[in-house]
């Protein structure tokens, strides 16, 4: 027995054993690196060169950047898209064809375009490559038959993207933040591109491809001994002559005052592309710099980031959402963005922004802050000893105007940050209540909802077209369902309320209700009687405001100490209407419509139209939500929009118990008290 | 040409021969090792030999669902926690899949192998599939479907050609799947798709980069060998009967606004060299300014704003592709004419030697950028050990692009590029839908 005791223990020991051993292993030592430079020499006009050695693979590949200040191209947006399309096409000396085929037999990868040129390929042919390289960008051949062939092809191009949601997108976002006049906010056209002649492009790269502030990049199986001698050759001061590229300054574009939503109707969208924007001037020499890149981290740097986890983890609304900062010289921005589901696009902006203010507000955890330190020194450990990385960061340092030991101190530098920094950068770079929020999607779809989200969070919209524009409200048709017809919609009406037979019971209806308007106290009693007469009352502390009275034969209206009698067709009208329950009548009427399907407070409503007023009737309650009728005469005439909510069943009745009149601003009266079939005699309508 | 160019053309390429190591533990994982110090970093990747094509019929899209739902947790990590410890110690990581296979993988700096190794074995030892899990990410691959395919110009390019091309293989449905399917399925198929094809002996595991030999053996050895061998998965195999006729079909995608004409050919699987001289077709047709297809359409008459050609090869069978936008009013009829011109002068005469020599010089290059990274190699070592069969292709598929003729070129061009042997698809913008 004893010894089945003890197997059972040892038994138990390896199982337990086995599960300790799956705990989480615990990271080794940390590698240790070194932060290698490139060999580096500067030619007499400018050009900067940079060599990293790397003989593990029999390649190279070179890279020439042009780092010139950004500038606006006006109304010959696009000159430089034409550049980038002709350059490299044929040089003086080579034609196009042989040119192509040469680069091709040598199966290398060649790139030209306005601001620098590259290509890669085996180090065999690499002093071929070089060459080549020099010869395309230095002593490119512009013809107007390229140039007509080039355009053509531009223009066609544009159409490829004309409705795709999250190419316009990335246009609106542009033009609202920056300005259609500001180099980041401008675009491409078939009418800019039309204003480009061949001259332009001409002009442009003589003006813009110089060796100023230009970097030449070599990295792989080259002697940099080699690399200097041909470099000096083809890149030389008497080949490529010494000019620097214009500095032109720019007004800065501005941080919206307030919060608001700028939407753009793409109908084809499935989803909605959603970025919440402001503007970023974040440098990489700035002292907080990396507090706001943990900060960006912690927020929407990747799977691991709120804004993921919030969107996609928990909700399920996107394949991902992620936030950006910016870090440049020049100014450019913040963004926190997802592309979701049509229908949760309001509650994905108002996670964002309850995001947004979490980071603003509360110290993130040690853990959060720690994961994300970890992240930046892992990434920043696997790429430093890799050839391209040396050549980058080298670059960065010159062309950003980092100090010489930025890397250096990389590492030190990211685990100084505190919790307070973090709090500090995101307050500073990511803003809450200067956000502009910029959606492309599917009116018919989103706007309902994004509407009761606007009116809630105090957020206007404003509408715009897909280049950026302003204008109207997009008008949503929405298809009415097979089967639903104006008698339907107040069939289904009358039987949420209560149902025929119960209104029917009704002979009279009297309400009390007190109101608000500026801070003063209204108080309402109206009463109405199904043999079509009403009386309404409106007095402020005692005081008569407003009496309307519609009686058997006659009405009359007094406001203000004056009397106005109510005769004719007029009468016959308001008669209709002086009823406890109109719907009772509009169910055997033929006259009526139902138009179409609109939003009321973010709810879809059928609209029905009689004569001259329109009732709208929530599509999934029935209830009357809302109805529009005109008041006033001639030049006085307008439509008044009455909201009703709050429903309460009164002896197997339902009536609103909040009624809002938009008079220019809401007058929302709450109902306090409602009788029926008591209270009222004849004599009220006199 | 310039005589300094042919004077080069004198050397021999030297690629750096990928050196590896492999071995199977009792559970019939298969392991492989490749060592790079060049640099503190680590890859550890395990592929799973089940994509698209292992799916039922009517559960379309549960080998990509299978990609989300194991990174929801396993019996030692909770729910939500899988980002976070890649994170937490200076990595990251992703996933793939494809009609053939699932590809996961960790890149750490190199002093974390050993969670690496545990977070692989984690997920295939003991994930938990849950109801929360697949509710959640049910909903994600429905926006991914969206953001990917339903709202983006072209989206559907592919479901449209594989409903036509196939008609038996599984490849004829798309590897994101139907979203019915999704819904449709329980719990318990998912936890049956699981236990079938998440087993050791239907995966590799690679790690690659910098690391100690003995000790990542002792690591793999301790996770992974606690795994038990599943049960030998039996595979169906479908055949498709030989396209006889030209099949027609369109497309209308609400996206795009520029009509896309496609000529579409089944070809044979990835492992046939016939696969390989149609990958070099298509380079001699579309790939860089001077190739036939783009000089002609593109540059020359300017009937075209796009032209390519691309082998999409796979497992079982190929799609071979060719597509084109047009520039203006040119006439869907018109670029096929201009393709069809060139595919019958490669099925007639030889290519130039000059030609020849270019795709010679690009496949060399393309050879050399192929195994340029750690992660690079890792991928490949696993796909050439798991799908192909053979993992010394990493230094010897060069040799069989090599080995092909310009006779090569035009038999093949004869035996698969003909009319009768393909699709044509119109993909163009949807029709406005006349009001009502």
């Amino acid at each position: 027995m004893k010894k089945y005791l003890y197997i059972a223990a040892s038994l138990l020991v390896t199982i337990t054993m086995q599960a300790q051993d799956r705990k989480m292993p615990k990271q080794g030592p940390a590698p240790s690196i070194n932060i290698n430079k490139p060999e580096t020499f500067t030619l007499e006009n400018g050009l900067k060169v940079m060599v990293v050695e790397n003989h593990k693979l029999p390649r190279v590949s070179f890279n020439l950047t042009l780092d010139n200040a950004p500038f606006a191209e006006g109304s010959k947006k696009g000159v430089t898209d034409l550049v980038s399309a002709m350059i490299g096409n044929a040089t003086e000396k080579i034609s196009k064809d042989k040119f192509n085929e040469e680069i091709d037999f040598l199966g290398a990868n060649f790139n030209f375009n306005e601001s620098g040129a590259s290509a890669s390929g085996l180090s065999r042919y690499s002093a071929r490559i070089l060459e080549l390289l020099a010869d395309g960008a230095l002593n490119p051949l512009f013809t107007q038959a390229d140039f007509d062939a080039e355009r053509a092809k531009i223009i066609e191009g544009l159409k490829s993207d004309e409705k795709s949601a999250s190419a316009i997108a990335g246009r609106v976002q542009n033009v609202l933040t920056f300005g259609k006049e500001h180099y980041n906010g401008e675009f491409t056209s078939e009418e800019t591109l039309k204003n480009v002649t061949l001259q332009d492009v001409i002009n442009h790269y003589n003006t813009y491809f110089v060796p100023g502030n230009a970097y030449l990049v070599v990295i792989g199986d080259v002697k940099t001994k080699d690399v200097k001698k041909k470099v000096e050759e083809l890149f030389g001061a008497d080949v490529w002559k010494k000019a620097t590229a214009p500095n032109l300054t720019y007004n800065d574009p501005k941080d919206l005052q307030y919060s608001q939503i700028n939407f753009v109707d793409v109908p084809n969208a499935v989803q909605s592309e959603i970025s919440l924007i402001n503007l970023s001037k974040l440098k990489m020499n700035d002292k907080d710099y990396f507090a706001a890149i943990l900060a960006n981290q912690i927020l929407g740097g990747g799977g691991e980031g709120r804004l993921f986890l919030n969107l996609r983890e928990k909700h399920g609304w996107t394949y991902g959402s992620y936030s950006n900062l910016g870090a440049s010289k020049y100014i450019s921005k913040f963004s926190s963005t997802a592309s979701v589901r049509n229908t949760v696009t309001d509650s994905a902006v108002v996670e964002i922004f309850n995001e947004l203010k979490k980071i603003r507000t509360d110290l993130v955890s040690a853990e959060d802050l720690k994961n994300a330190k970890a992240k930046y020194i892992g990434n920043f450990v696997m790429q430093i000893e890799k050839p391209a990385t040396i050549a980058r960061y080298a670059l960065n340092i010159k062309t950003l105007g980092l100090p010489e030991d930025f890397y250096e101190n990389y590492v030190r530098n990211i685990n100084a940050v505190t919790p307070e920094d973090i709090r500090n950068a995101a307050n500073k770079y990511f803003l809450a209540n200067n956000t502009r929020v910029v959606i492309v999607g599917k009116a018919a779809d989103v706007l309902p909802g994004l509407e009761a989200m606007s009116a809630k969070e105090k957020m206007p919209i404003f509408y715009f077209d897909k280049y950026g524009n302003k204008v109207e409200k997009p008008v949503v048709k929405k298809e009415i369902p097979a089967g639903v017809t104006a008698q339907s919609v107040i069939k289904k009406h009358v039987d949420a309320i209560g149902g025929e037979k119960a209104l029917k019971a009704v002979k009279t209806l009297f309400v009390i209700s007190k109101g608000t308007i500026q801070g003063q106290t209204l108080d309402m009693v109206s009463k109405t009687s199904n043999k079509g007469m009403s009386s309404t009352d409106v007095t402020m502390k005692g005081m008569s405001l407003m009496k309307q009275i519609i009686g058997d034969k006659t009405g009359y209206q007094t406001s203000q100490g004056q009397k106005k009698n109510i005769e004719g067709a007029e009468l016959v009208k308001e008669k209709k209407e002086a009823v406890p329950f109109i719907e009772l009548a509009l169910l055997a009427d033929k006259t009526i419509v139902l138009s179409g399907i609109e939003a009321v407070n973010g709810q879809d409503a059928y609209v029905i139209q009689v004569n001259t007023s329109k009732y709208f009737y929530d599509v999934k309650t029935g209830l009357r939500v809302a109805a529009e009728n005109e008041a006033g005469e001639g030049d006085q005439k307008r439509k008044v929009m009455t909201t009703y909510a709050d429903y309460v069943d009164v002896k197997g009745v339902k009536v609103p118990y909040k009624t809002t009149l938009d008079v220019g601003m809401p007058l929302e009266f709450i109902t306090q008290d409602v009788k029926i079939n008591e209270g009222v005699t004849d004599k009220d309508f006199e | 040409m310039a005589l300094g160019t042919m004077a080069m053309l004198g050397s021999t390429a030297n690629a750096q021969k990928v050196a590896f190591e492999e071995f199977d533990l009792d559970n019939g994982l298969h392991v492989v090792l490749h060592q790079d110090n060049s640099a503190p970093v680590i890859i550890t990747s395990v592929m799973y030999h089940v994509g698209a094509k292992d799916e039922q019929p009517n559960r379309t899209g549960f080998a990509h669902f299978f990609e989300h739902l194991l990174f929801e947790g396993t019996k030692n990590i909770e729910r939500g926690e899988w980002f976070k410890i890649v994170t937490a110690n200076g990595g990251n990581n992703n996933a793939n899949t494809s009609d053939d296979r699932t590809y996961y993988y960790e890149v750490f700096p190199s002093n974390n192998l050993e969670l690496a190794i545990w977070m692989e074995s984690e997920r295939l030892m003991h994930p938990v599939i849950n109801q929360i899990g697949v509710d959640t990410q049910n909903e994600v691959v429905k926006e991914e479907k969206r953001l990917r395919i339903d709202n983006q110009p072209y989206g559907n390019i592919f479901k449209a050609i594989k409903q036509s091309l196939f008609k038996n293989h599984p490849y004829r449905w798309t590897t994101i799947g139907e979203m019915e399917h999704l819904d449709s399925a329980t719990l318990d198929e998912f936890k049956a798709f699981n236990k079938k094809f998440y087993i050791p002996n239907n995966a590799v595991l690679v790690v690659a980069g910098q690391f100690d030999n003995a000790q990542a053996k002792e690591w793999i050895k301790k996770y992974f060998g606690a795994i038990p061998k599943g049960e030998p998965i039996k595979r169906q195999k479908f055949e498709e009967a030989p396209i006889t006729s030209t099949i027609n079909a369109t497309w209308e995608d609400p996206n795009v606004q520029l009509p896309m004409t496609l000529a579409a050919y089944r070809t044979p699987s990835m492992k046939t060299k016939d696969a390989r001289v149609l990958d070099m077709i298509s380079s001699y047709l579309s790939d860089g300014k001077s190739s036939k297809l783009y000089k002609k359409m593109v540059d020359d008459k300017k009937v075209a704003l796009q032209v390519g050609a691309f082998n999409n090869s796979q497992e079982d069978y190929g799609q071979y592709i060719i597509y084109s936008l047009p520039l203006g009013d040119v006439s869907s009829e018109s670029l096929l004419k201009e393709i069809d011109e060139e595919i019958v002068n490669m099925q007639n005469n030889l290519i130039s030697e000059n030609d020849f020599q270019k795709l010679q010089n690009k496949f060399e290059n393309n050879y050399v950028n192929s195994n340029s990274t750690v992660e690079g190699i890792a991928e490949n070592l696993a796909s050439y050990y798991l799908l192909y069969g053979d993992i010394n292709l990493v230094n010897t598929e060069i040799d069989i692009y090599r080995s092909i003729t310009r006779e090569d070129i035009k038999e093949v061009a004869k035996k698969y590029l003909n009319p009768n042997q393909r699709l044509i698809l119109n993909y163009g913008p949807a029709k406005e839908k006349t009001a009502k």
